[in-house]
């Protein structure tokens, strides 16, 4: 403050052209150099443990093993394995059908739970704490708990099934009913945590629409379709693709449970990764089918945010532009676990 | 109605656990099953924290899953501010690679980052469990649309009086998204106090173990063991639990979807 240059008074605090240039340049420099030490923590983890693993893989995707001699160079030796391995396709199409029917299945019973926590006035609290229990169990934890309720000797859900006069149904044993059963499992397991997110979306929906839609007479059902669909897309899509992540990686549950059986009913593809690392010790293949995931996971997000986000709905709505100028950005954003809603709740 | 029947299926299986870990394994076949044992069995707990190392599992996961958590709300609210506020060279180049990157699925990466972390040397250390989560950019792109929310005027005046980038960071930014961080800290321990096939590769020492995997091993060890198992799986179950309920009271549930608009 006391260093004030006397030239520089009044009119002459304009700074001339090139001196301007050369400040705005060096603050420019300057902020770049800030913000990329901000950035430089993540950066680090992120080439270190994203980047290289996955050139990495690239490479390995065309070489051999490794562990026992040096590795060669194979050119598509490795992707040709990888097609023609019958267990490989095998195991693709379980992942692909688990999800299937995992994904679906958790979306619309928590969005029925959203949907009835978010209607009732008071008193969520303890329902959401319950419902929530089983998403902070691990995936193994929960694949314990239903060996044991599905078990076909002792089990409890065999023993309503031989009360009501049936026979025992062994789920896990089944080579039909295994990977479903482990999507139900997955899914008791999921349900709280999409309740929560969807019920955080749904409390963060601007009251005076559905007013408004109200007393032109739409309907509690029509409300939904028009207005909460729409109005859910930017959860949605977040819902989607990290389902769609999560799911794909399927592991934990089938490694605790099946291990992949019976007759590799359930194998997946981590699984099939995890075997092929410390199984067979065969890395060019294993680097080839995680490449494969890699890419699958990248095409299907991709694919799902063209859909999600550049068509369809923004026909109708937008839901994005128009929730932002309707709700102040973040204000209220659901309190989902408070149990007090300040805005003005409505039948959805 | 609909509640209840939610509520019903989500507790009725830890229901099950309870009765079983205070059962004595071999009345655990009796035909019905009986929901209360009786006489109530403390073997299965004394045989978990005496002949397995339940307890170094549990302080194991609760200080790799604290510690991941810490920094990863560290550095990633310092990036997602970077992101959200700074005009940079490469920004869009950034925040692009890091966004593609969001969809790597982890478990695709394990043999790559087996050898990573061989070459680092840091296989069965804690440190293999603790930095390869940190790659994960999720968090980024959650606590940068925290911060997109907060008026840019704030800093510009803060930025007028003389502050600099740091303590704009730490005296305005994160007090204002805390109860986002809050909600991404839950989020990001969740996530790791549940991981499974990253410290089954990682680990193989069982004193360092995490517990889920440790857990997983009660089985194969003592084959069917039912009541030690649950045993196993309530006493994992109580540290987390608390945790939640600890945070519950202070949660605003931000959605967090805000991450991947835009």
């Amino acid at each position: 403050m006391t260093h004030i240059d006397p030239g520089l008074t009044g009119a002459q605090m304009t700074l001339s052209p090139e001196e301007h240039r050369r400040l705005a340049k060096r603050y420019r420099r300057r902020t770049t150099l800030t913000a990329y030490a901000f950035l430089g923590p993540n950066l680090v983890a992120f080439v270190v443990f994203l980047l290289i693993p996955v050139v990495w893989l690239l490479v390995s995707t065309f070489r051999t093993g490794g562990v026992l001699g040096p590795a060669e160079f194979v050119g598509l030796d490795n992707w040709r394995d990888t097609f023609s391995d019958p267990l490989a396709r095998t195991s693709i199409r379980n992942t692909v059908v688990y999800s299937a029917i995992a994904i679906p299945a958790v979306f619309i019973i928590a969005m029925i739970l959203a949907l009835a926590l978010h209607a009732i006035p008071r008193g969520g609290a303890p329902i959401r704490v319950a419902l929530y229990l089983p998403t902070l169990q691990p995936a193994v934890v929960a694949a314990f708990i239903f060996t044991f309720v599905l078990h076909p000797d002792f089990g409890v859900i065999n023993y309503a099934v031989r009360w009501l006069g049936g026979d025992p149904i062994n789920f896990l044993g089944d080579t039909t009913l295994a990977l479903p059963t482990i999507a139900g499992i997955e899914v008791w397991r999921g349900t709280g945590f999409w309740t929560m997110m969807f019920l955080a979306g749904l409390t963060a929906l601007p009251g005076e629409l559905y007013h408004a839609a109200e007393l032109d007479g739409a309907g509690a059902i029509r409300r939904f379709i028009r207005l909460t669909l729409p109005l859910l897309r930017p959860t949605f899509y977040f819902a989607v693709i990290f389902a769609t992540i999560v799911n794909l990686q399927l592991f934990d549950s089938v490694f605790a449970l099946t291990d992949g059986g019976p007759v590799n009913s359930t194998i997946s593809v981590s699984l099939y990764i995890y075997r092929s690392l410390f199984l067979f010790g065969d890395i060019g293949f294993g680097a080839t089918l995680s490449f494969l995931l890699v890419i699958t996971v990248l095409l299907l997000t991709g694919l799902q945010t063209y859909l999600l986000r550049h068509r369809k709905f923004r026909l109708t709505t937008r839901p994005s532009t128009r929730n932002a100028a309707l709700t102040p950005p973040r204000a209220g954003l659901a309190q989902a676990f408070q149990g007090r809603d300040r805005r003005s709740r409505c039948r959805t | 109605m609909i509640l209840f029947v939610g509520v019903a299926i989500a507790l009725v299986p830890f229901l099950y656990v309870v009765s079983t870990s205070f059962k004595e394994s071999t009345s655990l076949f009796s035909y019905p099953p009986d929901w209360i044992p009786s006489p109530i069995f403390w073997g299965n707990f004394e045989s978990l924290f005496a002949d397995h190392p339940f307890v170094q599992w549990t302080l194991n996961t609760l200080f790799v899953s604290g510690a991941v958590t810490a920094l990863k709300l560290w550095f990633d609210s310092m990036a997602g501010y970077a992101l959200a506020k700074m005009e940079f060279a490469g920004r869009r180049g950034v925040a692009l690679l890091l966004l593609l990157s969001v969809a790597i699925p982890i478990s695709a990466l394990i043999i790559p980052m087996f050898f990573v972390v061989r070459y680092l040397g840091l296989l069965n250390t804690y440190w293999a469990l603790i930095l390869p989560p940190l790659a994960n950019p999720l968090g980024i792109f959650m606590a940068r649309s925290f911060i997109v929310g907060i008026p840019d005027d704030l800093e510009a005046s803060a930025r007028l009086d003389g502050a600099s980038e740091f303590t704009i960071y730490r005296k305005i930014v994160l007090p204002l998204i805390r109860p986002g961080l809050v909600v991404l800290g839950m989020f990001t321990f969740m996530l790791q106090y549940t991981s499974f096939i990253w410290p089954l590769i990682a680990v193989q020492d069982s004193d360092r173990q995490v517990l889920a995997v440790g857990i997983s091993g009660l089985q194969s060890a003592f084959l069917q063991d039912w009541g030690l198992l649950s045993a196993g799986m309530l006493a994992a179950a109580i540290p987390i639990t608390v945790v939640f309920l600890l945070v519950q009271r202070a949660f605003v549930f931000n959605d967090l979807s805000g991450a991947l608009k835009e």
